[in-house]
């Protein structure tokens, strides 16, 4: 039995050889044997074999791939002794160090110090060898979670993939111990394979056992062979948990060259060996029949999480693909958007450009233009502004949710903060730094610090947060795209004033948005009728009701804006004039109407130019197609009409904001905060105006707490004005 | 126990041995089973359901566990506090040539000898807790205890006698000076200090680590009320030994053998399990065929009480009523359908001396777990409210919103003064505020957060609106007399107990007719009032699906629906 196992193994040596001489990758490089030689001139110590090359050989025998797996902590022996044969003799000459004089000596000695056969005296091949030997799981299929690496997988190789929660430092592990003895001179190799060892006391030379002299062993720790190791653990990602449970967590022992990779907090996928440790001594009493295990690393690859650097997997591409091809791709997108959250369908479609964005622009006198598309939503309270926030965040793979206010003394920019141990000043980047590249949605827009709000139109146009603070001056990236929700200035949007007036926010910020985007909660019967269905149905059903469509997949999403993302449209030559014309028109209609609703400014342009831009990209297409103007140009007159289109002429309530303004601009004229009811009427009978006028609106605004009313003498007070 | 040839309840292991011997008698190969079960289970459950065994096996409690004979078979209630993960054991080995099991055991009876016919089986750790909060009336099956105590007797006294020198050692060392190592220090000082799995003499404390064997991963979850059936292993005369592993594991050790020593935690390996219900906590069994004016009586006689409760305000009892009969049965989207959250306000201090004691108590009475928490500043800025994972232990410590499906809390704000709240308090505002809304908790796990479910009735006592925990009704408390309370029977309780677990269950439905005067009504309301919205709406069909399963009706009719629409335009009123 014992015997047909060696031969097996002989038999696998002689593969594992003929792969390391002949394995050529697709450039026809000997691969392995150029690492070898890298070996040999001690330029690397790391010798990583890759299942996938092993699988992809041409003479690979399944057979053999299948007992690497299985068995892969033997075959590491086998493949390193197969290095032992093979290794090519160094090309270049480099200084000896201690050990190769040590190895020197030892082998000048060897002969005459060598009695017999003695195993004990014989030098392990470990400590000649100055590589480590590393066999790397295929990256082909889905890695495991830890939950799935059963008892079944004791002794295999096995790609799991979770964050790193704890790490130990770095120690060294003794691989071979050398003893020498006190009495024969001889020098003794005790091969260490477990964590724990009992050294030896006595030498077993053969001298020293005929002598009868018991020898003195002493551990030479400078002729020992010593490996870095680590310890670490590893546990599930939070996606990984079935609903329920919790995470589980795994220990990983690194060794060598793979210590000092890894940090807690990292995601990382490992390949590994599942291997047992029995409890030993008095921990086995202990323990009982229990075995504890771990996964002896082999290689660690570090997550990513950004768009550029987005992997798609294989069935993602074909997925995209076809959904490329689909005609009514924009559409069936923007819906996948918070699908659960009814209707706002252009809201959704904005948002979606937010994701994908345009490429930025550097011009050659070294001027940027943003690609990032701004939006701000504003609207009454509970229209889901905030799921929808909330939303983008989980869907962008790089997003941060914060609130105006801020919830850290770091705010929304960056602060200098006193490092409380060293006593140093230290940069730490607020949630528009650390949204660099992604985005950042800032709800309670309007209730923003107002030093945040300075900084912030930075942000928006140069995409920099300048600081320049306590001996500190530099100038940190913030290239984001904004997603902004505001709440009206009173609670719920008042129709009778300007957005300006209702969100609080200057116009040289709100001009920074390229598409500002009201939600309001309109008092129609349909709306509310559809309400209260959608309500009753989900306690009647105890499920939404049906969406008509299947919402596509968040991981999907991302793929697919992932892979737009690489695409970088430019407007064609052609359609120049016909932006420039529609640019134009925009800037006559303002100049034409009285009241004009907003600014249409270079902003303006640009923000098209944004917008087309972003469409052609959700085509994956480079070249910007009049369509996509066409529809940019849709979308900002949709946000605008968002804002206007109520119907602000309704009779008798025009007058009552506008009472209301005349008031008010008096009274910051005169620099006072009350008015009598007297002078009041006075103003308001020189615009027009009827005293039951004044008083339905000295009623509506103190009911909005404007101001308050004198109960006898209807004088006005303003609060807070 | 006529016809078995052996003792399923004394000696367990017993009948898994021959099990095992007839099996590879008859061909099982114990290096491919995986540890599959042979077909001892079987036998197990005929004996516990079919032989009516289930009532013979003694409930472990922290009473009993020191009197109960050591691998004999045992009954443990508890909520699933945390999921410890996989343990490898040596599950067959052979004993020179005939194949041997180690399942449902800590120590093997015989010699192992290190062979390679050794097979590794796999078994899942589940630490288990009483369930927090439970009232003292669920346990009150008198006979349970005899039974255990006639059970236990024989061994009780000898083991009494022999233990009590060492027990006691036990208890009072904790073994700090035996652990050298700063880590053991540590786990020490949480095993002590934290959710401590030392067994409290009061009792209500006593945790207890499950060790499932043929499980299916998905099928118990985390906060789960589970009953078992298994084979007791606990040790207390075992001592605690000086760890001598952490030169080497740096720190990292945290097998569950240090921090929860058989000595201090029982182990159950777990034959048969079954998750539990609020209603499998009621004493007795269900009361015979309930008919529907047996229902009213029970209703009609429980809003009285509580009317009188509350000091005669009949609109506080009837929402009171239908809050205490509210759960979360379904999840649409982040809506958590059927809860009804409910916020007293007007409770002046004096109000809480007297109502808010007779509420916690009359709460107490009806519902297996309640808990009463005054919220403070301090208790805001110093409790931790949400389990947390801690690295170092590689454990979830629990927190005090981790709780079992079903349980009722009483937030008492009338305490709460004017302070500051520092980066803990907010958080646990934060997480009261989204418990109250979305019936979740997030659960800390330091790299990543996790959002669990809960079902959890909150009832909030204040003076203002809460603005902590915004409840799905806030009303306006008014009292008119604080008029001694008639004491009530035992069996009346009964009653009501029944009522409010087993009702709640019901299933509910909307005739189409209703549906349209629902919707009709619904928009009706929005017309008038503005600043209705889908949380309203919801709310008023929850009310109203509870309104008729607490008159023991499955369908919602007009009349209930008038009744909804009644005591809600009485609240508003009240809110004015």
């Amino acid at each position: 039995m014992q015997s047909t196992k060696d031969l097996n193994f002989d038999h696998d040596k002689a593969l594992a050889k003929d792969f390391l001489v002949n394995f050529a990758d697709i450039h026809g490089d000997l691969k392995y044997m150029n690492i070898l030689q890298e070996v040999a001139n001690r330029k690397t110590r790391a010798v990583e074999i890759d299942l996938a090359d092993l699988f992809s050989y041409k003479d690979s025998d399944d057979e053999f791939l299948r007992r690497v797996t299985e068995n892969t902590k033997r075959y590491i022996g086998i493949f390193a002794e197969a290095i032992d044969e093979v290794k090519p003799e160094p090309t270049e000459v480099f200084p000896d160090d201690d050990q190769d004089i040590l190895m020197t000596q030892r082998s000048e000695n060897g002969v005459e110090n060598t009695d017999g056969s003695d195993p004990l005296q014989q030098m392990p091949p470990e400590i000649k060898r100055f590589y480590e030997v590393y066999i790397r799981a295929s990256s082909k299929e889905r890695p495991f979670t830890i939950r799935e690496v059963k008892a079944s997988y004791i002794g295999q190789l096995v790609r799991i993939s979770g964050i790193l929660t704890r790490c130990s430092d770095v120690k060294p592990l003794m691989k071979v111990a050398v003893y020498t003895c006190e009495d024969c001179g001889f020098e003794i190799y005790q091969e260490v394979t477990a964590r724990v060892f009992m050294p030896l006391f006595q030498c077993p030379s053969k001298r020293c056992e005929t002598n009868k002299s018991k020898g003195n062993l002493i551990l030479q720790l400078r002729a020992s062979k010593f490996l870095k190791f680590q310890e670490a653990k590893i546990q599930e990602l939070a996606e990984h948990v079935p609903k329920g449970h919790i995470p589980r967590t795994m220990t990983v022992h690194f060794r060598g060259e793979l210590t000092r990779k890894v940090a807690p907090g990292d995601v990382v996928e490992l390949s590994g060996i599942f291997l047992p440790i029995p409890y030993t001594g008095f921990r086995a009493l202990r323990a009982g029949l229990v075995a504890d295990t771990y996964l002896e690393a082999m290689s660690v690859t570090h997550f990513k999480r950004k768009y550029e650097e987005y992997e798609l997997r294989g069935d993602e591409e074909v997925q995209i693909a076809r959904l490329a091809e689909d005609g009514d791709i924009y559409n069936k997108l923007a819906k996948s958007l918070a699908p659960e959250i009814y209707g706002h369908e252009d809201v959704k479609k904005a948002l979606l450009l937010l994701l994908v964005g345009a490429p930025h622009r550097k011009l050659k006198d070294g001027m940027q233009i943003r690609g990032d598309i701004h939006i701000c939503l504003m609207g009454d309270p509970g229209v889901a502004k905030s799921q929808l926030l909330k939303h983008i965040i989980i869907v962008a793979p790089r997003g941060v949710y914060t609130t105006g206010r801020g919830s850290s003394g770091v705010g929304l920019t960056a602060a200098v903060q006193k490092d409380p141990v060293t006593n140093e000043m230290v940069l730490e980047g607020g949630a528009l730094v650390l949204a660099d590249m992604g985005i950042c949605a800032i709800d309670e827009f309007d209730k923003m610090d107002e030093s945040d709000r300075t900084a912030i139109h930075e942000v928006m146009e140069q995409q920099t947060v300048s600081i320049a603070k306590a001996g500190i001056t530099t100038s940190l990236n913030a290239r984001t795209a904004i997603l902004a929700a505001a709440n009206p200035a009173w609670g719920r949007y008042d129709l009778r004033r300007t957005p300006a007036e209702n969100i609080n926010l200057p116009p040289a910020l709100l001009s920074r948005f390229d598409l500002l985007w009201l939600i309001l909660d309109r008092a129609d019967m349909d709306s509310d009728l559809e309400m209260a269905r959608h309500v009753v149905y989900v306690h009647q059903n105890m499920e939404s009701p049906a969406l008509g469509f299947t919402p596509l997949e968040p991981s999907i999403l991302r793929a697919y804006i992932a892979a737009a993302k690489k695409m970088s449209p430019c407007v064609p030559r052609e359609l120049e004039e016909y932006i420039a014309s529609a640019y134009s028109s925009l800037r006559q209609e303002e100049a034409r109407s009285d009241t004009p609703h907003s600014y249409t400014t270079v902003r303006t342009l640009l923000s098209i130019l944004r917008i087309s831009a972003a469409l052609a990209r959700l085509r994956f297409s480079d070249i910007v197609a009049q369509s996509d103007v066409d529809e940019a140009l849709r979308m900002m007159q949709m946000s605008k009409f968002s804002l206007y289109s109520e119907d602000r002429q309704r009779s008798g309530l025009d007058a009552i904001s506008d009472i209301y303004s005349i008031l008010r601009d008096e009274a910051a004229r005169t620099n006072r905060m009350d008015i009598s009811y007297a002078h009041a009427l006075n103003w308001i009978s020189r615009k027009g105006y009827s005293e039951a006028q004044l008083k339905e609106c000295l009623e509506e605004y103190a009911a909005l707490n404007v101001w308050q009313i004198h109960p006898n003498s209807f004088d006005i007070r303003f609060i807070d004005a | 126990m006529v016809g078995l040839p052996y003792d399923c309840l004394a000696n367990p292991h017993g009948v898994v041995r021959l099990t095992f011997e007839k099996a590879i008698s008859s061909g099982l190969d114990p290096s491919t089973s995986d540890g599959k079960d042979w077909g001892a289970l079987d036998l197990f459950r005929q004996f516990l359901y079919c032989n009516d065994g289930l009532s013979q096996v003694p409930v472990l409690n922290a009473r009993n566990v020191k009197y109960i004979q050591q691998n004999t078979l045992v009954r443990f209630r508890g909520l699933i506090q945390d999921m410890l993960g996989n343990e490898f054991y040596i599950g067959a080995y052979k004993d020179g040539c005939t194949w041997r099991t180690n399942k449902f055991m800590d120590a093997s009876p015989f010699q192992m000898d290190l062979s390679p016919d050794m097979r590794l089986w796999e078994r899942r750790l589940i630490y288990c807790v009483p369930v927090p909060g439970i009232n003292f009336w669920t346990q009150s099956s008198e006979h349970m205890a005899d039974q255990c105590n006639t059970l236990a007797s024989e061994h009780r006294e000898k083991r009494q006698r022999d233990n009590d020198g060492a027990v006691d050692s036990m208890e009072l060392v904790p073994d700090l000076e035996f652990l050298g190592s700063p880590s053991a220090k540590k786990l020490q000082d949480t095993i002590i200090k934290g959710n401590s799995p030392s067994i409290s003499s009061e009792g209500n404390y006593f945790p207890c680590l499950v060790k499932m064997y043929d499980f299916v991963d998905s099928d118990l979850k985390l906060n789960e009320v589970v009953e078992f059936v298994g084979v007791l292993s606990f040790d207390p005369e075992l001592p605690m030994e000086k760890v001598d592993s952490d030169a080497f594991s740096n720190g990292l050790s945290e097998d569950e053998l240090v921090q929860l020593p058989s000595c201090k935690v029982p182990r159950i390996h777990c034959l048969v399990h079954r998750k539990l219900g609020v209603h499998d906590f009621l004493p007795s069994g269900p009361m015979s065929e309930p008919n529907t004016l047996l229902i009213r009586g029970i209703r009609e006689g429980m809003l009285g009480h509580l009317t009188a409760l509350l000091g005669e305000d009949g609109v506080a009892a009837q929402f009171l009523m239908l809050h205490l009969l509210s759960g979360v049965h379904a999840r649409v989207d982040t809506l958590a359908v059927g809860k009804l959250s409910l916020n007293l306000t007007c409770f002046t201090k004096e109000h809480a001396s007297v109502f808010g004691s007779r509420l916690n108590l009359a709460v107490k009475n009806l519902l297996p777990f309640t808990q009463y928490i005054p919220l403070t500043i301090e208790y805001l800025n110093n409790t931790s409210l949400a389990p947390k994972k801690d690295y170092q232990t590689n454990r979830l410590v629990s927190g005090v919103l981790q709780l079992a499906e079903g349980s009722h809390l009483i937030f008492d704000e009338t305490q709460l003064q004017a302070g500051t709240l520092d980066s803990v308090g907010l958080h646990n505002a934060m997480l009261l505020e989204n418990l109250i809304q979305f019936q979740k908790v997030e659960y800390d796990f330091q790299y990543y957060k996790m959002e669990m479910t809960a079902d959890v009735q909150l009832l909030v006592l204040s003076e203002g609106k809460s603005n902590i925990l915004l409840a799905d009704l806030v009303l306006p408390f008014e009292p008119s007399s604080s008029g001694s309370l008639e004491t009530v029977d035992v069996e009346t309780l009964q009653a009501w107990r029944w009522y409010l677990l087993t009702l709640r269950s019901l299933p509910h439905s909307i005739s189409p007719e209703m549906q349209k005067i629902v919707e009709d009504d619904l928009v009706a309301a929005r017309q008038a009032d503005r600043s209705l919205g889908t949380v309203d709406f919801s709310r008023l069909l929850t009310m109203g699906r509870l309104m008729s399963l607490s008159f023991g009706e499955t369908s919602l009719s007009l009349r209930h629906w008038q009744l909804v629409k009644e005591l809600e335009r009485l609240r508003k009123e009240r809110l004015k």
